[in-house]
């Protein structure tokens, strides 16, 4: 007769106790899951938005604070001092970066727009509607405005995100190499339908240039002599992709868009030949103006240490789960004014709802694991006093006091288990119930005080954070009660016996057997 | 016979209304093996107190008690309650959650002495030998008289194979006839099992059959010639 065979024939013979307990385990038992359900449920759906929003963490310049910071200037020389240096990223930080093991791939890049040099870029689909444009320049002089019709990707390591992800396969040729990067080598992987407009193989050869039309006309115009080849960038072709992007004819701004913005007019070039391109046409242009304006002075190699560092590098990481984690433990090494951007401000505003919720959920659970531990103390310090008796008899049988808590302990355990098993199915469908209702007076109430953001916002071609709507987040919210929430529901009721155990434990401890039982005689 | 319990200079009192009394004064005395004592006494000389100091559920305040020759202080008196001493009480104090047959178990599982290891045969062994059969020892113990309760408390009191058995006014709620039985259960004990009985009664019924009566007065026992 062990303290668990006693625990269990006086559960199993004193009915009207057992089931009262058990009504009250229960009632706890729903209250817990009903907010431990609601909360896990919140966590879950904010676990898959993150997901959903790719693993993408953004090294960048944080205009935000840099224009807060100038706007809190007022001495004129200082404002034009910190808009001529305004903060980049460090070159050095964004390549440690990218030797953290979180990492899968990553774009140390810089895109500019580019125009085909007789070749055709892959038409939009927009053009009947385009006719021929035109644009003042400086004196009222009016000029054809050539619209930009590629984008130059120019990539310094050959791990791109986009191959790594899949968005780009190579399918004919390959990828350029990291020994081509370091050698600057004149090479490019363009995609399948550019290489079918003009007839393009791996192997030939075309050509670009970044130099706007009106600036061509200003560099004929000036008289200056120059060799216009130079003004071109010859590439080689290396390789053939197929990429899975491209516009939506449907897209509010289809009809004004430039070719440029095709996802099939993408040339991607290693980023030294793209600095060292840039550079040479930068000193050219610069030669006219100094030409022009006798006291223009430039620093050449401060222009071509600006093509070197792009303005920011993004990080693929292998698990969507890391990202904050990612970003906590850089953060602190960057330089002022740069950050690491993983669209949390986004997620964040996207999670209101939910994180509300979840903050009343566990204040419930809270609440009610609180008044559980006082309530449980107090039944079971009441109870114990009408088993005074009992008590005093076991230990005049010379069972040790901690024997007789262990059975009490059992016997509160086996109610316990038994009220929350109880409670699970109930529980759950309880939670379901009031999280979909709490929830839309949440979404609601949200909706009513949202605000417009005031921040500054810049311009990049390449967005890599996946646009998830709010709608997104809450369809992922579903209230299930897992194997997980089981188990700490009976981890989370073991504890509240545990506590509840400590002061009926404490009046055991003081009982005198010889007192009992005379009191009882 | 060798003694089996020595009370060596046993004090113990207590304040009662602003004044200390004193129940039990520089008591001392040997209890023999296989001897069944009664303590006779008026009420209030300390019977009960001496009962429950001699069988470990209370404290003296100064002495010593020794079994067998070893201080229950040092043993540990839960020990010394669980493996040396069996009680049996004016009301019986029985587990009511347990049946007859689980009470007597009770005992039998916390004593660390050697028993045989079938628990269950052997305690209906011993319910049948204090007058219980199984089909009452299944029963709840508030479906039973108070004898047959008592018989289960003597029963339990043994079923350790303790050596010393406590009783405090045993027949006390019982009827003259199962007064008797109980008596003779108590003989028995002492005589076939070499058990030690002491008993704490008011009842000359049941001193008149113990092997020795002693007399508690002014806190000192003394034997009845």
């Amino acid at each position: 007769m062990n303290a668990f065979q006693r625990a269990w024939r006086y559960i199993t013979r004193k009915p009207t106790k057992t089931v009262l307990l058990i009504i009250t385990f229960f009632l706890i038992g729903n209250l817990v899951i009903l907010g431990l359900g609601i909360s896990q449920a919140a966590e879950n759906a904010k676990v898959l938005t993150r997901q959903q929003m790719r693993a993408v963490v953004s090294y960048e310049t944080d205009y935000n604070a840099y224009w807060q910071y100038i706007d809190t200037l007022t001495d004129e020389d200082e404002i034009n001092e910190a808009y001529e240096h305004s903060p980049r990223i460090n070159k050095d930080s964004a390549l440690k970066l990218t030797t953290d093991s979180r990492v899968k791939a990553f774009n140390y890049m810089t895109n500019t727009v580019a125009y085909s040099v007789e070749f055709e870029n892959v038409p939009l689909g927009n053009e009947e509607n385009k006719g021929e444009m035109y644009a003042s320049a400086e004196g009222g002089e009016e000029f054809v405005y050539v619209e930009p019709n590629l984008m130059l990707y120019a990539n310094m390591f050959p791990n791109m995100i986009e191959l790594a992800e899949g968005t780009f396969t190579v399918t004919d040729g390959r990828f350029y190499t990291q020994d081509e990067i370091d050698t600057a080598a004149k090479v490019a992987v363009i995609t399948k339908e550019l290489a079918e407009q003009n007839g393009f193989r791996v192997g030939d050869t075309f050509r670009i240039t970044t130099v706007d039309s009106y600036t061509l006309k200003q560099l004929k115009d000036s008289g200056m002599e120059y060799n216009e080849d130079d003004m071109n960038l010859e590439l080689e072709i290396v390789g053939i992709y197929e990429t899975k992007n491209d516009v939506d004819p449907n897209a509010q701004n289809f009809q004004w868009m430039s070719p440029y913005e095709s996802p099939k007019n993408i040339i991607l070039i290693p980023m030294t030949a793209y600095t060292e391109y840039q550079s040479e046409v930068a000193s050219i242009q610069y030669s006219m103006y100094a030409m022009q304006n006798p006291d223009f002075e430039v620093d050449m190699d401060e222009i071509t240490a600006q093509f070197d560092v792009p303005s920011r590098v993004v990080y693929l990481l292998n698990d969507p789960l890391e990202v904050e984690d990612f970003v906590k433990d850089h953060s602190e090494d960057l330089d002022e004014y740069t950050i690491l951007n993983a669209n949390n401000e986004t997620f964040k505003k996207l999670s209101r709802p939910l994180d509300t919720m979840s903050f009343f959920a566990n204040i419930v659970v809270w609440i009610v694991v609180v008044n559980a531990v006082v309530i449980i103390s107090l039944v079971t310090a009441l109870t114990l006093k009408t088993r005074e008796y009992e008590i005093g008899v076991l230990l005049s049988l010379g069972v040790t006091k901690l024997k007789v808590i262990l059975q009490l302990f059992i016997e509160l355990i086996l109610i316990a288990l038994l009220g929350f098993t109880l409670a699970v199915g109930s529980g759950s469908l309880l939670a379901g119930r009031v999280g979909d209702a709490v929830l839309d007076y949440q979404t609601a109430a949200d909706a009513e005080y949202e605000t417009t953001d005031e921040g500054y916002y810049w311009y990049d071609s390449t967005d890599y954070f996946t646009e998830v709507t709010q709608d997104d987040m809450l369809s992922k919210y579903e209230v299930s009660v897992s194997p997980a929430l089981i188990l700490e529901i009976y981890i989370l009721g073991t504890a509240v016996v545990l506590i509840a155990i400590a002061i009926p434990s404490i009046m055991i401890m003081r009982l005198n057997p010889k007192q009992i039982l005379l009191e009882q005689n | 016979m060798s003694t089996i319990l020595k009370l060596e200079n046993i004090n113990y009192g207590y304040i009662d209304g602003g004044y200390r009394r004193e129940i039990l004064k520089n008591l001392s005395y040997e209890f023999e093996e296989g001897t069944f004592y009664t303590i006779l006494g008026p009420s209030g000389s300390g019977k009960t107190t001496l009962l429950s100091i001699m069988a470990g559920l209370d404290k003296q305040e100064s002495g010593t008690v020794y079994y067998d020759g070893e201080d229950i202080a040092k043993m540990g008196l839960t020990k010394y309650r669980r493996n040396k001493v069996g009680v049996v009480f004016q009301s019986y104090n029985l587990i009511s959650y347990l049946t007859g047959l689980e009470n007597v178990l009770l005992a039998m599982t916390e004593t660390d002495n050697k028993l045989p290891p079938n628990h269950k045969e052997l305690a209906y062994a011993v319910l049948r030998m204090v007058g219980i059969v199984e089909s009452k020892a299944d029963r709840m113990i508030s479906r039973l008289s108070g004898g047959e309760q008592q018989r289960i408390a003597i029963a339990r009191a043994i079923a350790g194979n303790e050596d010393l058995i406590f009783a405090d006014e045993p027949t006390g709620n019982l009827d003259s006839e199962t007064e008797q039985e109980i008596i003779r259960l108590f003989q028995m004990l002492a005589d076939r099992f070499g058990k030690t009985i002491i008993v704490v009664t008011h009842s000359n019924e049941v001193s008149r059959f113990s092997d020795r009566r002693i007399l508690l007065k002014n806190g000192v026992l003394n034997d009845i010639r």
